[in-house]
């Protein structure tokens, strides 16, 4: 048995000395790019390895594995000098402090500015934007003769195209894919997220069910009841149909340029319809960023401001995957008609929101969209309920809350102490006036307040004075407490005992 | 087997004996030298659980080898060291993360967090902020300056600046860099990348008023200081930019300034600390289990149990049916019908997709089969089940005719003699021995199942969706499918101390049916021991 | 020969018959069944435009060979540069048979503990290893990463911890390490162990004990019992845990991907995958075409180990 156990080591010695050797460790920079611009950016490090004999190496990824895998290797400092990403990982890169802050100085000037901006967080910039995205609307002109400039139109045109038989359907839209349904979405006026008075996201503001968002399904399900559209399209069928011509006009993004010009079918690219207010479809900007866990943080800002923010290799960027550009002097440059037209239909977009909530919003809204267009539940059904089940994860609905915030709430249950949104702290309406609700509390000394509306914006202190101290609650063994607070003297009491 | 006998029942010497146990102890010694070697290497580095898990593999190695009560361990040590290393350590560790607040925001150890943040720099306010020309002392190439200059309100203002020595504003001077300058020379770009690592530490100046590189990109000087400074003894980060205070809440594993107060901030990123139950917590109190859980519950079991029980039968129908002689070319078929198993699932589940869709697909435009795949709660399940048994009733296949093999034929030829026919020798005979060995593998088979994320995920992400939910949920989710959806998309990212909750959860009622299930193969190992 | 057993033959042929045909229609209709997708993958394949939804069979506009083949050619002509596809399909074999040779060999050990020896516990522990084997780990990616790193960080660490074993070249632990072909291999190896010995212990119990019983009055060893009497017994099963390891190592990325990072050392699945990351713009017509090359020695392995697998009824009779 242990001759056999024995063997079986040397048999694992020996084959592991077939595996390729692991590089040397020096000073070189580590770079995570997916394999568009992998090859481009090799080759500027081989420029830049010439000039100061700093070894670049180029790690091809999944584009979207970048961010999964910096997560992972970021912390156990085996992570890349330079990412390459989308400016919405911002949210979940940031607030784990995989990212370090880049600044691009008087380059900064050279780059289009909403593209610099979607990539600064909380104020702070963390990326060098390369290109940008959004959507455009897509119709073959030999069934449509002028694209249509409001929705309103494009179902007429649909209606139209589907009696005359020159295609089977007009406009079609995938059946669960929100991000492709908020140009339509925003030009009735709905919204994701509100802002706040400094134009950031508000994620306790929900416009899932606003107004302009319930308009937007009534028409989406409209286009279903008369006829217009059918369930089950996802991005490959919605294209094999446009491309095969059984579809006239969609909407889609610079990705799909390749393959539509593939098929041969007509086509034109502009901007998308609008409604009540032109449509808004979300930008996303990708770019470089530097991680945190660099050693060489100020090399790979000189790489990429001195090799990388320039006009030759940003068109390199450009050529190889034709989108917007975010480089000013190639962006200006962008002579061909789709692109052009692409960069017209993002003029009025908003950058997907970064913030982690956004997290939250894809598969409820999805499911919503879903479910109008196989008419299991009218537009407003859907969406109300879709709004409610992200309130439900995000708890933001906390108008009514009164919460007794305090060092006592994570031993029992909540996310963290101090936190005057945990519902597992909130108390219960009496109906008089009053709120109670009763915990048990393990042994030990606290602090709390009073807290309304699930956020420090109306708390009260000891005497019921507003942003007043805290009270002090100590426990000299585990006990049943219950909270009673009166809405009228902002007093709260403390019973101890069943 | 005569021939066998003879070999193994062979004489052995006593020298062969002798030889056999010295071997046995060098064998050994070998082995605690290297478990020894990495032990302490792991250790010494400060990686104290993998250092505990290689003293439990050496120390159980050597209990095994002497004990001779455990002699079956031996046989199965080199099986269990690899399981304890790579399947055990792994488990422990989503295991303890369940006691954890792991998540986005809480990734790090304290350390790891209050280094992060120790390294973070700014430049106050008053500091003046210069452009720079590095330089170099001819005559000792460690030895650095930076040439500093800046618009002031009269006019340039440039600095000659030295590691120590004060900062004098030269008088009279052009703020063009010079050739030359006190016998320093400006630093080639070259090399200035190649010294790089020493200038960005490298404090020009005298102190409080040093300047350091801030970008050697765009040639960026100035005062800067360490932003976050730990103060062990309160527990804190300082901020000397703001002059905030973070406490450091080892409960939350947060850095929180103005606490209790309307102005309350927190620094983040946070580390993670142990949190006890409160995941658990968490979990009843999340608006998971007030959704539709006990549908989705119900549908995970139907789901685990259809898809072992029509993947097993075709699996075992294809076995039997090619297990004649008689049909000819059936190792092409055989061959033919492995031929799914050999495909990534993960192209496969897309064109079963494509061949269902009522739109394009091949199943409705050229056969004219179109059940609601997509919409219907009940074609959907069966749709997702279908594309399973494709999957997996190969495998099935292979174990079933692995195990007819196994299956003595005189057991036949003596039933054959009291006349049973075919279908009385199938159930007589061939399904309880081939239960023998294939039930266990059942079983496995289900738990798989019951956790068979990837496929629902790419069939229709569990779609259709349910209507009127309080959680976003689809008839075709499972358990696992609806929980993760919850734990990684609640508003705060990815909480993977709640999804390691979860998964201990959903692993308690696995291993539940699973301990059930046991109490049948009870029985088949039985009816082995009476071949 | 009486008449009653000449109306039994007869009836016995119409039997045969009558069973021959239903054999071979479930044989077709499985064929069908187990082909038809195939054959939309083979179309997607030689699809130029490399999407999966256009059902049509025969890629439309397509007017030479040349253009069928354009998948293909990219795969393994034109991208080669950048992406190595023969270096990821060798490391990929070279993986797959490393793993599932060396998962027969420790899993059959201990599977032959299991079924042979009665000791305290057996049972609680044949349990366990299941338990254990299918508990959903979902953050064992993040602690097989941090064993790989560390194992190849031993080569730095032991010079460290003990300098007078400095002079020795310790980098072969690397060769275990993140981003080698060797620590891919431990990590397989380890986490099919359960599952396999499983299998295996099921046939191992098939075999009837008096055989190594009668070898063992004989003065067999254990070790001879196994090796010379029952391994080659259940060859069957150790074909058909070879094959399933082998499949399931060549079509694993999830872990492969995170633990290789150079594109050389890349499994094929890892390198395939690469071509569908893309949130939209996939090129499922190279990946298929990538499937089905990598599909190409799975199915050679199958043909090569039938006959180990079903060798023939005779096989069976182990009363030698």
């Amino acid at each position: 048995m242990k001759k056999h156990l024995m063997l079986l080591t040397v048999v694992i010695l020996i084959l592991g000395s077939l595996a390729p050797a692991l590089a040397q460790e020096a000073t070189s920079l580590v770079i995570w790019a997916d394999d568009t611009r992998a090859p481009i950016l090799a080759e500027v490090g081989k420029a830049f390895t010439e000039e100061y004999g700093v070894e670049v190496v180029v790690q091809e990824m999944g584009f979207g594995d970048i961010r999964d895998g910096l997560k992972v290797a970021g912390p156990a400092g085996e992570g890349p000098d330079i990412i390459i990403g989308a400016h919405d990982w911002l949210g979940e890169l940031v607030v784990n402090g995989l990212l370090a802050p880049i600044d691009l100085g008087d380059k900064a000037a050279e780059f289009f500015t909403p593209a610099v901006d979607a990539f600064t967080y909380d104020g702070v910039l963390y990326g060098m934007p390369y290109a940008m995205e959004n959507l455009a609307f897509i119709y073959n002109p030999e069934l449509v003769a002028t694209p249509p400039t409001t929705w309103t139109e494009v179902k007429e045109l649909s209606a139209e195209i589907q009696a005359s038989g020159a295609a089977k359907y007009g406009y079609i839209i995938r059946t669960n894919d929100p991000y492709h349904w908020m140009p339509m979405f925003s030009a009735f006026g709905g919204y994701v997220f509100g802002r706040n008075e400094v134009g950031a996201y508000d994620p306790t503001d929900i416009g899932l069910d606003s107004e302009g968002a319930l308009a937007a399904g009534a028409y989406l399900q409209s286009l279903v009841e008369e006829g217009l559209l059918v369930p089950d399209i996802d991005y490959d069928i919605e294209h094999t149909m446009f491309e095969t011509g059984e579809a006239a006009m969609i909407v889609t993004g610079p990705w799909a340029l390749p393959r539509i010009k593939a098929s041969g079918v007509p086509y034109a690219v502009t901007m998308i319809p609008g409604e009540v207010q032109p449509a808004s479809p979300f930008l996303g900007v990708q770019g470089f960023m530097i991680s945190a866990f660099s050693q060489n943080q100020m090399l790979a800002e000189i790489f990429l401001l001195d090799y990388v923010a320039n006009a030759d290799v940003m068109q390199q960027i450009f050529d190889a995957d034709p989108r917007p550009s975010a480089y000013l002097a190639v962006r200006e440059a962008i002579t061909d008609p789709d692109i052009a037209g692409f960069v017209a239909a993002g003029a009025n977009g908003a950058a997907m929101p970064a913030i982690p909530e956004m997290a939250s919003v894809w598969t409820a809204w999805g499911n919503a969209m879903e479910l109008i267009i196989r008419q299991t539940e009218s537009a407003e059904a859907a969406l109300t309920n879709a709004a409610a089940q992200v309130r439900e994860l995000l708890a933001t609905d906390l108008s009514a809350m009164v919460n007794i915030p305090g060092s006592w709430q994570a031993a029992v249950g909540c996310a963290s102490d101090w936190d005057p949104a945990c519902k597992v702290t909130a108390l219960t309406d009496n109906g008089d006036g009053t709120f109670s609700g009763t915990f048990n509390i393990p042994a030990g000394s606290y602090e709390f307040k009073a807290a309304l509306g699930g956020s420090w914006g109306e708390n009260y202190g000891v005497d019921g004075v507003r942003d007043g101290g805290n009270y002090s609650l100590v426990l000299e063994a585990d006990s049943v407490v219950t909270f009673t607070y009166d809405s009228a003297t902002h007093l709260v009491t403390v019973t101890i005992g069943e | 087997m005569s021939a066998l006998s003879t070999n193994a029942g062979g004489p052995k010497g006593l020298p062969a004996l002798i030889s056999g146990q010295i071997l046995k102890l060098i064998g050994l010694a070998i082995l605690d030298a290297f478990g020894l070697l990495l032990f302490y290497a792991f250790w010494f580095s400060g990686n104290t659980a993998l250092a505990l898990i290689i003293a439990v593999i050496t120390i159980g190695m050597n209990v095994v080898i002497f004990v001779p009560r455990l002699y079956p361990l031996r046989w199965m040590s080199p099986g269990l060291a690899l399981m304890i290393l790579l399947v055990i350590y792994p488990l422990l560790f989503t295991v303890s993360t369940a006691f954890t607040n792991y998540s986005d925001g809480h990734l790090f150890s304290k350390e790891q967090a209050i280094a992060l943040h120790s390294k973070a720099t700014f430049t106050p306010e008053d500091a003046p902020t210069y452009r720079f020309t590095p330089y170099v002392n001819k005559a000792d190439p460690t030895d650095y300056a930076l040439w500093l200059t800046r618009e002031g309100d009269a006019g340039t203002e440039v600095i000659f600046a030295k590691e120590g020595e004060p900062l004098v504003v030269l008088e009279g001077v052009e703020p063009e860099p010079p050739e030359e300058y006190e016998g320093y020379r400006p630093l080639e770009r070259r090399e200035l990348v190649a010294a790089l690592s020493v200038l960005e530490t490298a404090q020009f100046g005298e102190e409080p008023n040093t300047v350091t590189v801030v970008s050697a990109a765009r040639g960026v000087a100035a005062r800067s200081l360490q932003r976050y400074v730990w103060n062990a003894e309160l527990n804190g980060l300082e901020d000397r930019q703001t002059g905030l205070f973070y406490a450091a809440d080892d409960e939350t594993g947060s850095f929180i300034a103005n606490k209790g107060r309307a102005e309350q901030q927190e620094l983040q990123p946070g580390y993670w600390v142990g949190v006890g139950f409160n995941n658990f917590r968490r979990f009843v109190e999340s608006p998971a289990l007030r959704g539709p859980l006990v549908q989705v519950f119900v549908w995970t079991v139907a789901f685990a149990f259809f898809s072992v029980m029509t993947t097993f039968v075709a699996g075992l129908i294809m076995a039997l049916v090619l297990n004649s002689p008689d049909i000819p070319g059936r190792k092409v078929i055989r061959s033919l019908l492995i031929i799914p198993y050999a495909i990534p699932g993960v192209i496969s589940i897309l064109v079963w997709k494509g061949m269902m869709n009522p739109n394009l697909g091949v199943l409705a435009r050229s056969f004219g089969i179109n059940p609601p795949w997509f919409s219907d709660p009940l074609w959907a399940k069966i749709g997702i089940l279908l594309i399973n048994l494709w999957l997996g009733y190969p495998y099935m296949m292979l174990i079933c005719s692995g195990a007819l093999q196994a299956i003595p034929t005189d057991i036949y030829e003596a039933s054959s003699v009291d006349g049973a026919n075919p279908w009385q020798r199938f159930w007589n005979i061939t399904l309880p021995l081939l239960l023998v060995t294939v039930g266990p593998l059942l079983i496995a088979s289900f738990t798989y199942n019951f956790n068979n994320f990837v496929v629902v995920e790419a069939f229709n992400k569990g779609g259709p969706p349910i209507p009127g939910t309080l959680t976003p949920a689809g008839y075709t989710d499972i358990l696992i499918s609806y929980t993760y959806r919850l734990a990684f998309g609640s508003g705060r990212g990815a909480d993977y101390g709640l999804a390691s909750a979860i998964t201990i959860i959903i692993f308690a009622i696995v291993a539940g049916v699973t301990l059930l299930q046991f109490r049948f193969t009870g029985q088949w190992e039985e009816v082995s021991e009476n071949v | 020969m009486s008449s009653r057993t000449e109306s039994r033959m007869v009836v016995g042929g119409r039997e045969k018959l009558l069973e021959l045909t239903l054999r071979w229609v479930v044989i077709v209709i499985a064929v069908a069944f187990a082909l038809f997708p195939v054959v939309w993958i083979f179309s997607a394949a030689f699809n130029p435009t490399g999407n999966l939804a256009n059902q049509t069979l025969i890629p439309q506009g397509v007017d030479s060979l040349d253009e069928l083949l354009t998948n293909f050619r990219g795969l393994l002509v034109e991208d080669v540069d950048i992406h190595p596809f023969w270096n990821w399909l060798g490391n990929s074999i070279f993986v797959a048979s490393i793993t599932s040779v060396l998962t027969v060999l420790v899993a059959a050990l201990s599977a032959y503990a299991f079924s042979r020896f009665r000791f305290a516990g057996r049972r609680n522990l044949l349990v366990l290893v299941l338990l254990i084997q299918v508990f959903p780990n979902m953050l064992a990616m993040v602690a097989l990463f941090l064993i790989l790193q560390q194992i190849g960080k031993l080569s730095e660490y032991i010079p460290q911890a003990l300098p007078f074993l400095e002079g020795i070249n310790w980098s072969f632990f690397s060769l275990f390490g993140l981003n080698s072909l060797g620590g891919l291999i431990l990590v397989y190896m380890g986490g099919a162990m359960g599952i396999n010995t499983w299998l295996m212990k099921g046939f191992f119990d098939s075999v009837p004990r008096d055989i190594d019983e009668s070898a063992q009055v004989d003065g067999a060893s254990h070790w001879q019992t196994f090796w010379m009497l029952i391994f080659p017994l259940v060859r069957p099963i150790l074909a058909v845990v070879a094959i399933l390891s082998f499949i399931g190592t060549i079509n694993e990325f999830v872990l492969a991907r995170v633990m290789l990072r150079d594109k050389t050392t890349w499994t094929l699945m890892v390198g395939l995958y690469n071509y569908v990351s893309d949130n939209f713009a996939r090129d499922w017509g190279k990946f298929a075409a990538g499937a089905l090359i990598s599909a190409t020695p799975i199915v050679i392995l199958y043909i090569a180990l039938q006959d180990q697998i079903v060798g023939g009824l005779t096989q069976g009779a182990v009363k030698g």
